[in-house]
């Protein structure tokens, strides 16, 4: 099939950057400065936001931005050298100073809502996306506190730059103070404060599990790695209607909605194909979502009016698209 | 008794509830605003614009906080200024630091206080919480200042709102129906692929069109024989919430001296008034034939152009205030209006904590 009846190609933005500052900032995590060969500004951000590396062919790993969206001109990411990565990290950290690179996004699906009152908690480099946040949480005077849990002091990124926020922070290495206390932090629900929470999937599990009884729309959180999703029973075919495209396209058992709108040369973003980084979100027009992904939370999902194409299916037979 | 100046302000109902105001808005271009106060609306909300004696912008809620009245019907005095009638002075942060009738000035009287960013062109303003406008650069409009880019333009308030506008502005197809004189005759056949890019807050399109021959008006400023053909590029992005840019290039090959990427930049600062009026200040910037005849061409084309978008766009708003709003059939041309959409609600939701 061609693409004469659909002839709109979205794409996110790619950028060519340079590394223009290498740091090292605590055991096994380097922070990179990204900036535009010509220091021209880069595309605006709020906090939340990643972008992906383009570390080489198939080579595409996310991570938060954590420097300040008032600085146009760099982007700053941390990463931590994880021994079983599939290579991503390690392509980080081999990167030197005035390496080129290029990057996609930025885009941001851990958006900071504005609310009286938050609870950050970070589990190791899960810090990052809170930097940004808790920048625009102080300046919008909002009461905050961050609760920041690492192995050891010395692996734990950005200390001193949270010297400044002495009250509101409370530091929790492993080997001093053992683990994050949630249920002092989070077990008694707190209407009207907002949870953010990045790190390690036990960690975001464990938090999940204790704001189960706040007021829906409380907890935020980013992964990492994509959640395990229990299937009942094999999937179904299904048709989707794409209503600005003019075409009705056939989901078979073992495709995705991503990989039938590819096919059929309709234009679909994607990245990590895990739905895990919310790129290829679909408006849904009509019909129930059968939600598989790990960027919506459980009331964004509820409300069926978008989908992760490259992950979520149909719980009927049939979804009018918005594409 | 509470010394906070926010004590004497009870929080008003969100205006314009469907635009972003943590953004900044053009409420005014750099040569308007002088020592002379001068009045705008930004977001429903009345603005008084002036100069300190340094020549530093202020942007301060137009109404004094004694008595309704206007303080853009006042006068500057050194710094500050004085409100008409209640004789009342505030300073350029918004506090009242001098009444009339009496030595000891009221604790915690003030008006509002806008942040402002005057790049050169125009007078920003910060239409929210402005505790916050620090971590948000204004958009770049450095081209109108530099002196390889020759610019004209217009500006007025056209009655719908800023959704309207920058729909118009996401579809450029209409423009052979708007204005058939105007229309690059690279529109005339079905046009060629969209190219939508997408970011967190920013959204571009452009169309690449193959060979074709100039509107008689481009070709005479270009200095270009009329029937030759040239390829073509239409670029347009949602740079920030208060303003849209395009871009056309036309690339010349073959013409000796006047080979060249010629491009002309629009530039559209949007500023919703209320919520269906929009200040459309329009900038018309080119990098080529600086000429004051140019000029002259160019300048009666464009203004009625962007004159009969108005119209149009103010008919539109006149539909929907009689019959109300009703979901439109979306075609593909529609993935950069449906884009920009997408970043506005975002952008409400994340300010107002909604979802
Ligand atoms: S491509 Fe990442 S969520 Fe679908």
């Amino acid at each position: 099939m061609t693409t004469t009846s659909v002839g709109t190609v979205v794409t996110e933005l790619e950028t060519d950057v340079v590394v223009s500052a290498v740091r090292r900032l605590a055991t096994d995590v380097v922070e990179l400065t990204l900036a535009a060969p010509d220091g021209r500004p880069l595309a605006p951000w709020t906090p939340g936001a990643h972008v992906d590396l383009l570390l080489g062919d198939d080579l595409v790993r996310q991570y938060s931005l954590c420097s300040s969206p008032a600085d146009p001109t760099a982007y700053r990411v941390a990463v931590l050298r994880t021994p079983d990565s599939r290579g991503g990290s390690i392509a980080v950290h081999a990167l030197a100073e005035g390496a080129p690179l290029r990057i996609r996004g930025p885009r941001n699906n851990f958006a900071l809502l504005s609310a009286p009152r938050y609870a950050f908690v970070a589990g190791g480099i899960g810090i990052t996306p809170l930097l940004p946040m808790i920048e625009e949480a102080e300046a919008a005077g909002a009461d905050w506190h961050l609760f920041y849990g690492g192995r050891s002091r010395a692996s734990m990124a950005y200390l001193a730059e949270l010297e400044k926020y002495a009250g509101c922070v409370t530091l929790v290495p492993q080997d001093e103070a053992g683990m994050l206390d949630l249920d002092t932090i989070v077990g008694t629900p707190d209407p009207g404060r907002l949870v953010y929470c990045c790190g390690p999937e036990p960690l975001l599990n464990a938090v999940e599990e204790r704001c189960a009884s706040w007021p829906h729309g409380s907890l935020h959180l980013e992964r990492f790695a994509a959640k395990e999703v229990e299937r009942e029973g094999e999937d179904e075919t299904f048709e989707i209607v794409l209503q600005r495209s003019g075409l009705t396209l056939t989901v078979a058992p073992d495709a995705t909605v991503f990989q039938t709108m590819r096919d059929a040369g309709v234009s679909v973003l994607g990245s990590c194909l895990e739905g895990i980084c919310g790129t290829c979100e679909t408006g849904v027009l009509e019909g129930e979502v059968d939600h598989r992904d790990s960027v919506l939370d459980p009331d964004e999902q509820a409300e069926m009016d978008c989908m992760m194409v490259c992950v979520s299916r149909c719980r009927g037979d049939r979804l009018v698209l918005d594409a | 008794m509470s010394h906070d100046p926010a004590a004497h302000t009870t929080a008003p109902a969100r205006r314009c509830p469907d635009v972003p105001h943590h953004a900044w808005y053009a409420a005014a271009t750099t040569e308007e605003v002088g020592r002379t106060p001068l009045a705008r609306r930004v977001l429903g909300t009345p603005v008084a614009l002036y100069r300190t004696s340094d020549g530093a912008a202020v942007a301060l809620e137009d109404r004094c906080a004694h008595r309704p009245v206007p303080l853009s019907d006042g006068r500057v005095d050194g710094d500050d200024i004085v409100a008409a009638y209640t004789g009342f002075r505030y300073a350029p942060d918004g506090r009242c630091v001098g009444v009339p009738t009496q030595v000891q000035v009221p604790f915690g009287a003030a008006v509002r206080c806008f942040p402002v960013h005057d790049d050169g062109s125009f007078v920003w303003v910060w239409a929210g919480d402005p505790r916050l406008a620090a971590l948000r650069p204004a958009p770049d409009t450095s081209w109108l200042r530099d002196p390889a880019w020759s610019t004209f333009g217009g500006a007025w308030e056209t009655g719908a709102s800023i959704a309207l506008l920058l729909d118009n502005f996401a579809d450029i197809t209409h423009v052979a129906h708007v204005d058939p004189e105007i229309a690059p005759l690279a529109l005339g056949a079905a046009p060629p692929p969209l190219q939508v890019t997408v970011t967190e807050t920013t959204m571009r399109f452009a169309r690449d069109y193959p060979p074709a021959p100039l509107a008689d008006w481009n070709a005479q400023v270009l200095e270009l024989p009329a029937d030759a053909a040239h390829a073509q590029r239409e670029e347009g992005e949602f740079v920030a919430p208060g303003l849209w840019v395009d871009r056309w290039h036309v690339y010349v090959e073959g013409h000796g001296d006047a080979d060249g990427t010629h491009s002309f930049v629009f530039t559209h600062a949007l500023t919703p008034v209320d919520e269906r009026t929009t200040r459309h200040v329009w900038r018309v910037s080119r990098n080529f034939t600086p000429s004051a005849a140019a000029e002259g061409t160019l300048a009666p084309i464009f203004e009625r152009y962007y004159g009969r978008v108005r119209d149009v766009l103010e008919t539109m708003q006149r539909v929907v205030d009689v019959d109300g709003p009703r979901p439109e059939v979306r075609v593909a041309a529609d993935a950069a209006a449906s884009a920009v959409r997408r970043i506005v609600e975002r952008l409400v939701a994340e300010e107002t904590g909604t979802r």
